[in-house]
């Protein structure tokens, strides 16, 4: 459910940057760790119902998932998975040091010209 | 009209952002560690499961350390002012944010409830969030330390099935160790999911019921106060 308070903050930002191109934007992306605790799903559920009666009902956002990337604390392998967490493909401990994976960015916005 | 081929489709432009998400959030949250700083007081953002004994920690926390340090608290909860009536029973000041729909408390709310506390007369602010083990992990709220209160009451696995909320603890507190000889809690095991989740993590074991571990709990946070009030102090 706080992926209402990020889309909310996602429409600020997006308002921020575009300054007068605000109402002509037609895709908004960002990007999302998978292991960041925000799901996508619900990051375009909000977005959308954030947007819907403003100035830009009818832009888009494409939501790019990042994989994580995690150091087992028990072997040290280096690893890639999606999601919040996963078992250690060479020992099966799970957890570890997270490398990458809980970022949440806005990447670019398109505006289309006047 | 597009400046390749001339179609009717107007042309477009991209604008590169590449800005990390709830700007807004950090931007309030450096206003509360302003004013935190200013006042010399150590903000504590309270965490964790519904029914975990947040509540209960403070008033066995603020109990112990009457006379010593003086405690006000944030109370957040979706609805309801009872936890602030029962932080000001023991005789700490106490104001409640009802978050209504929202899950977490955010920087901007925090904000909002110092305007009507007073931090000068503080040591210790306690925040404690809406009792939830996913939302408020995400939200800086501009405090020194973040702790995670959960229960032996709870599952062994609730590390790995929480994994950001412990990911993002200081000091994790697990509470209600009275009940270990009544409940499957397999203390061995939840730690070492713990320590395999955030090996940094400090870990209090309390009964805020009967006083077990609360003055090892105080310790805690008497040190984590003490290393932010003298930062790198060293003799020549």
């Amino acid at each position: 459910m706080h992926e209402v308070s990020v889309a909310r903050e996602l429409l600020s930002a997006v308002e921020r940057h575009a300054g007068d191109a605000f109402a002509r934007v037609r895709s908004v992306r960002v990007s999302v760790g998978s292991a960041s605790g925000v799901a996508p799903r619900a990051l375009e559920h909000a977005f959308r119902a954030l947007s819907a009666d403003g100035a830009m009902s009818a832009a888009t956002l494409e939501i790019e998932l990042v994989r994580a990337r995690s150091r087992c604390f028990n072997c040290g392998a280096v690893f890639e998975f999606d999601g919040l967490i996963d078992a250690c493909p060479g020992c099966g401990a799970f957890g570890g040091e997270i490398l990458s994976g809980v970022e949440l960015r806005l990447e670019s916005i398109e505006v289309g010209d006047v | 009209m597009c400046d390749n081929c001339g179609c009717d489709v107007p042309a477009a432009r991209i604008i590169e952002v590449g800005e990390r998400l709830l700007a807004d959030n950090r931007h309030a949250a450096e206003h509360n560690r302003e004013h935190f700083a200013r006042s010399r007081v150590i903000a504590v953002n309270l965490m964790g499961t519904p029914g975990a004994g947040k509540t209960a920690l403070l008033e066995a926390t603020i109990s112990a350390t009457r006379g010593k340090w003086r405690v006000a608290v944030i109370e957040g909860d979706q609805a309801t002012r009872r936890d602030a009536d029962r932080i000001r029973a023991v005789g700490a000041p106490s104001i409640q944010v009802e978050t209504g729909l929202g899950c977490h408390l955010d920087a901007a709310q925090v904000h909002h409830a110092l305007d009507h506390l007073s931090l000068e007369d503080a040591d210790f602010v306690f925040i404690e969030n809406v009792g939830n083990l996913v939302c408020p992990a995400l939200f800086d709220l501009g405090e020194h330390l973040r702790t995670v209160v959960t229960s032996t009451a709870e599952g062994t696995d609730k590390p790995l099935k929480y994994a950001p909320m412990f990911r993002a603890a200081d000091i994790v507190v697990l509470n209600k160790t009275d009940l270990l000889p009544h409940v499957p809690f397999d203390l061995p095991q939840w730690r070492g999911y713990l320590r395999g989740i955030n090996p940094n993590a400090r870990v209090c074991q309390t009964s805020a019921t009967t006083g077990a571990g609360i003055a090892e709990w105080i310790v805690e946070l008497a040190s984590m106060r003490a290393s932010h009030l003298q930062p790198s102090q060293r003799p020549a």
